[in-house]
């Protein structure tokens, strides 16, 4: 009996331990000034009450991976925990003088363009530790651009669940519909991270995404 | 496979005794050029000045995150990642994809890929 009693309590005990929901790592991928950080920061709001990390109108504003541990959303009675990893833009040319352009000075500019690319690199180097990807685009932009198939062939190839997030739906110039076209086998959502619009229906795509 | 010295630009043959053992200039940090694009790589570092190279190495050296010179000569893959000039960079996203170290380490003639660097170093 007593022994009956002691093999319960483990039981219970490590049962609790297990069965405790294991954080998987969200990845949030894209080009440069696509809204990574925006999104970012809208769920960190949401969740969390705070904000992830700076915004700016100037490409590459975000050029070091970012961790946000433990983010708990709730949609339609479930629940999804997962840190999530906020990435540098992905480019294939960085060149200070957009940066001299956009009113930095040349000297600001050529270390925000060695850190940007130094971002990239890391942010390719962590694809691997990914459970699930956000890949933010600029549905503004044309879709079919080599970072854009470069970084969701890639996660196919690695067999990383993605979820595509059209953002920036806003703005006149706005087009689901083309980046739907060039990704139709992927899951959709446009949104604007900026307005918060559309955030519950991208919160219910992350529960069948990241599950 | 030629190899330039990132801090003064000399060409070198791959068996050349400089990227073993370092540059004529002090260098050791070596560019890792293909033969068809070796024509191409001369005209652009041509014009560089002596202040873009020093420059040059200086961004390099961060971006692979040494703080200090290593004490053997270190080749990089130029393909993955050029440096035009200072401030410009044009990365191969492709092979970047592909995992594949960025560096090179030269140990004893020969070459090491240095696979704890270039994927170990920054996973939690």
């Amino acid at each position: 009996m007593m022994f009956h009693t002691v093999n319960n309590f483990i039981n219970r005990f490590f049962g609790a331990l297990f069965r405790k929901k294991r954080h998987i790592k969200l990845g949030l991928y894209g080009p440069p000034n696509a809204g990574k950080t925006t999104l970012a920061n809208h769920i960190c709001m949401d969740w969390l009450g705070e904000e992830m990390g700076k915004v700016s109108h100037i490409p590459h504003e975000t050029r070091e991976i970012h961790v946000k541990e433990q983010i708990n959303i709730k949609s339609g009675g479930k629940e999804l925990s997962f840190n999530l990893v906020d990435t540098p833009g992905i480019a294939t040319k960085i060149d200070y003088e957009d940066f001299v352009r956009a009113g930095l000075s040349a000297k600001e500019a050529k270390k925000r363009a060695k850190e940007a690319t130094k971002g990239v690199i890391d942010a390719i180097k962590w694809l691997d530790d990914m459970d699930a990807v956000i890949v933010v685009l600029d549905s503004t932009k044309d879709p079919y651009s080599q970072v854009n198939l470069t970084i969701i062939g890639n996660l196919e190839a690695r067999k990383i669940p993605v979820l595509i997030v059209a953002n920036k739906v806003d703005l006149k110039r706005a087009s689901i519909k083309k980046i739907q076209a060039a990704f139709p086998q992927y899951h959709l959502i446009g949104i604007s991270a900026k307005e918060g619009t559309n955030m519950e229906k991208f919160y219910e795509s992350l529960f069948k995404v990241a599950k | 496979m030629p190899h330039q010295c990132v801090r003064c630009n000399t060409f070198y043959d791959d068996k050349a005794g400089e990227v073993m053992q370092g540059c004529k200039c002090g260098g050791k940090l070596f560019f890792y050029i293909k033969k068809e694009k070796l024509e191409k790589i001369k005209a652009m570092t041509a014009s560089l000045t002596a202040s873009e190279k020093q420059q040059i190495e200086k961004d390099v050296l961060d971006i692979m995150g040494e703080e200090e010179y290593s004490e053997e000569p270190v080749v990089l893959d130029l393909e993955t990642v050029r440096v035009m000039e200072p401030g410009k960079y044009e990365l191969d996203l492709v092979q970047l994809f592909k995992n594949e170290p960025l560096i090179y380490k030269v140990d004893e003639g020969k070459y090491l890929i240095d696979l704890i660097r270039s994927f170990g170093q920054r996973k939690e």
